[in-house]
C-alpha cells in the first residue's frame, strides 16, 4: 500500500528556515500502527528519496492524532538564492508512492 | 483603572474563575472574518490577542524592513481589534508587529495604531516593546560562547552580526509582563514568541505556565486546529487545569483529532514548545471532546530552563533580484533544455562580463521539469509546456536587469541542435518579460543567545494616546 493511498493528511512545511517537516495523519488506527510498525524503513526510503543519510532523518511518532513526523534538513535554507520552496509546503511529493 | 489593573485586582485576592482568551487573528493585515470575530467579542472575553509575524515567510520583509500584508489590510485589521478592545475595555496585545518584528515594522505598525486612534477618537495607554538587538551584545556573547547555532546554521560570526540589515531576539512572556505591569491597554511587540502574546496575562494571574503556554501556541494561530481549519477567531476558556477550545465560527469544530494534530504544525517536535523561560512538555496531554465542536486541552507541564535564551533572527542583503518570465511548448526544446540553458548562460556571460568579472548569479527553474524540486533526472513522459522563471541576483539593479533582458534575447534566438521552430524558442505572457523586485536577502541569524537581563534587551516605552 502506498502512503498516500492511506494518509488523510501527507504535507510538508518549514520548521524554521533550515529543516522541512512531514506530517503523516492516518484515519484508521490501522494504519498509523502500520506505518509506525516500518519507522527504520520508513527512515531509509526518505533518506533516499531525498538524497539525505539516515542519521539526518528524524521520525517521531505521535498517537494522539494518528501521525507519524518526519524532518530533514532543507537542502537549501528558506530564501536562499536558489531555494525553490520558501515555505517547503511543496516538498512532500517524493513521499506519495513509498511503500508500506 | 485600566483593564490589566482590573483583572490583577479581581483575582489578586486568591479568587479564581476561568479566564476567555479571545485569538482574533493568526496574521494580521490579511483579513479577519467580521461574523467570528463579532461572536468572539459577545463572548464577553477578558483579552485579545493577534499574532502578526513569523519567519516562515523568508528573509526578505525583515531584511528588508517591509510588511508582508499591505498597508491598508494592516490597517484594517489593525482598527478591528483596536476598536474592539477598547469598546470591551480590555487589553489587546499584538506580537511580531509589522511581519518581521525590527524597527521599521514595529514603527510602521505604531502609526497605523496613532492613526487609527486620531481617526476613531480612540485613547488609551499603549506599550511598545523593541525586539532588536544591539550587535555590541551580540558580539560580547559571541566571544564568551554564548550564542549557539540552531539547526544546521554554521557558527554565528561577528561579521555576519554587522552584515545583518536587521537582527531581532524573540521576546517571551516576560517582555509582556511588564508591558501590562506598566498598566498597558495595548501592547505592541516587535518580533515575539507567539505564546507571549496570548501566555503573558493567565500566567500573571496565576494559571499554570505549562497549560497558559499550550493554549498561547494553539489560539496563536486563530481556528488553525479546527476541522476544517480557517482564519476565523477563536476563544479558549482557561482555568487551572486545562483550557476549553471553541471557534467563533459555527462551520469550524475543534475536534480532540484536529486539536492535537495542530502540535505536529510547523514543529520538529510535537512533545514540546520551547520557551525563552523553559519549555513545555506536552507528553501527558489529553484531548477530550466536550461536544462537537469544542475540546478540552489538559496536561501541559512547564519546566523551567536552567539558562535563560533568546532566539535571534537576522537577514543580510545578498544584492538585487531581477526575473525573466517565459514559457515553451515546443518538443524538442522542452527536451534539450538544461543543455540549451547551459549553452544561453555562457553566451550570456561571454556577452556582459567583457570588461567586468562575472558579478552576479543567474538561475533558471523550469516548471514542469524542476521548478518546485531539483528531482535529479528529467520527468518521463516530458511535460506538453514549460514555464522559465530565469532570476538573476547582482550588485546591483541594473546590473541584473542587463544580465535577464540579454538571456531573453538570446535564449529566445538560440540554435540547439534539431531546431524546427526558428522564428523564437519562447512564448512571452507580455512584454517587457522582465522584471526587477529589488533587494534580496537571505537569513544569516538563527541563533540561539544566552540572556541573564532580559528587560534590558527588551525596553517597554509607554505612549499615552
Amino acid at each position: 500500500m502506498q502512503l498516500q493511498e492511506i494518509a488523510r493528511v501527507l504535507r510538508s512545511k518549514n520548521a524554521g528556515p533550515c529543516l522541512v517537516t512531514f506530517d503523516l495523519i492516518f484515519d484508521r488506527s490501522e494504519d498509523f500502527e502500520r506505518v509506525r510498525s516500518q519507522v527504520a524503513r520508513l527512515r531509509s526510503e526518505v533518506a533516499a528519496r531525498y538524497g539525505r543519510s539516515e542519521n539526518e532523518v528524524r521520525v517521531i511518532d505521535y498517537a494522539p492524532a494518528q501521525a507519524v513526523k518526519i524532518t530533514i534538513p532543507r537542502d537549501i535554507m528558506s530564501g536562499d538564492p536558489g531555494d525553490r520552496d520558501v515555505y517547503g509546503a511543496q516538498q512532500h511529493a517524493p513521499l506519495l508512492e513509498i511503500e508500506v | 483603572m485600566s483593564a490589566i489593573e482590573r483583572l490583577v485586582n479581581e483575582f489578586s485576592g486568591g479568587r479564581r474563575r476561568p479566564l476567555r482568551v479571545l485569538g482574533a487573528s493568526g496574521q494580521l493585515g490579511y483579513g479577519i472574518p467580521t461574523p467570528a470575530l463579532n461572536e468572539g467579542l459577545r463572548r464577553n472575553p477578558d483579552m485579545i490577542g493577534c499574532d502578526m509575524g513569523s519567519i516562515d515567510i523568508g528573509p526578505h520583509y525583515l531584511g528588508n524592513g517591509t510588511m508582508a500584508p499591505t498597508r491598508v489590510g494592516a490597517k484594517r485589521d489593525l482598527r478591528k481589534v483596536l476598536k474592539a478592545a477598547r469598546q470591551l475595555d480590555i487589553p489587546l496585545i499584538i506580537g511580531s508587529a509589522g511581519s518581521a518584528g525590527a524597527a521599521p515594522h514595529l514603527e510602521q505598525t505604531v502609526d497605523l495604531v496613532r492613526e487609527i486612534a486620531r481617526e476613531e477618537d480612540l485613547h488609551f495607554r499603549m506599550a511598545v516593546i523593541p525586539a532588536d538587538i544591539p550587535r555590541d551584545v551580540v558580539k560580547a556573547a559571541i566571544r564568551t560562547g554564548r550564542v549557539h547555532p540552531l539547526d544546521t546554521m554554521p557558527d554565528l560570526t561577528e561579521e555576519e552580526v554587522d552584515a545583518a540589515s536587521n537582527l531581532v531576539g524573540q521576546m517571551g512572556v516576560e517582555a509582556f509582563r511588564r508591558a501590562l505591569e506598566a498598566g498597558a491597554d495595548v501592547v505592541i511587540a516587535g518580533r515575539a514568541c507567539d505564546t507571549g502574546i496570548f501566555a503573558a496575562i493567565p500566567i500573571m494571574l496565576g494559571f499554570p505556565a505549562g497549560i497558559a503556554t499550550h493554549m498561547a501556541k494553539i489560539v496563536e494561530c486563530a481556528s488553525l486546529c479546527c476541522v476544517p481549519g480557517g482564519r476565523d477567531t477563536i476563544l479558549a476558556t482557561l482555568d487551572d487545569e486545562g483550557f476549553d477550545l471553541e471557534s467563533m465560527a459555527p462551520n469550524r469544530a475543534a475536534t480532540p483529532s484536529s486539536v492535537a494534530a495542530h502540535s505536529l504544525y510547523e514543529q520538529a517536535d510535537p512533545y514540546e514548545i520551547r520557551e525563552p523561560a523553559g519549555r513545555i512538555d506536552l507528553r501527558n496531554v489529553t484531548y477530550t471532546a466536550l461536544d462537537p465542536r469544542r475540546t478540552r486541552v489538559s496536561g501541559a507541564a512547564f519546566e523551567p530552563a536552567q539558562r535563560q535564551t533568546i532566539k535571534l533572527e537576522g537577514a543580510r542583503s545578498v544584492g538585487h533580484r531581477a526575473l525573466l518570465l517565459c514559457g515553451a511548448a515546443d518538443p524538442r526544446f522542452i527536451a534539450r533544455h538544461e543543455m540549451i540553458l547551459e549553452s544561453v548562460k555562457a553566451v550570456v556571460r561571454d556577452l556582459v562580463c567583457e570588461d567586468t568579472e562575472e558579478d552576479y548569479k543567474l538561475f533558471f527553474r523550469v516548471y514542469g521539469a524542476d521548478g518546485v524540486r531539483d528531482w535529479g533526472a528529467a520527468p518521463d513522459p516530458l511535460p506538453r509546456e514549460v514555464f522559465i522563471l530565469g532570476e538573476c541576483i547582482a550588485p546591483s539593479a541594473q546590473r541584473a536587469e542587463e544580465v535577464v533582458r540579454t538571456t531573453k534575447q538570446y535564449l529566445l534566438h538560440h540554435g540547439y541542435e534539431g531546431r524546427i521552430s526558428t522564428a523564437g524558442n519562447l512564448a512571452f505572457p507580455f512584454t517587457p518579460p522582465e522584471v526587477v523586485t529589488g533587494s534580496a536577502y537571505r537569513f544569516n541569524v538563527f541563533h540561539l543567545m544566552e540572556v541573564d537581563d532580559m528587560a534590558s534587551l527588551f525596553p517597554v516605552e509607554i505612549e499615552e494616546l
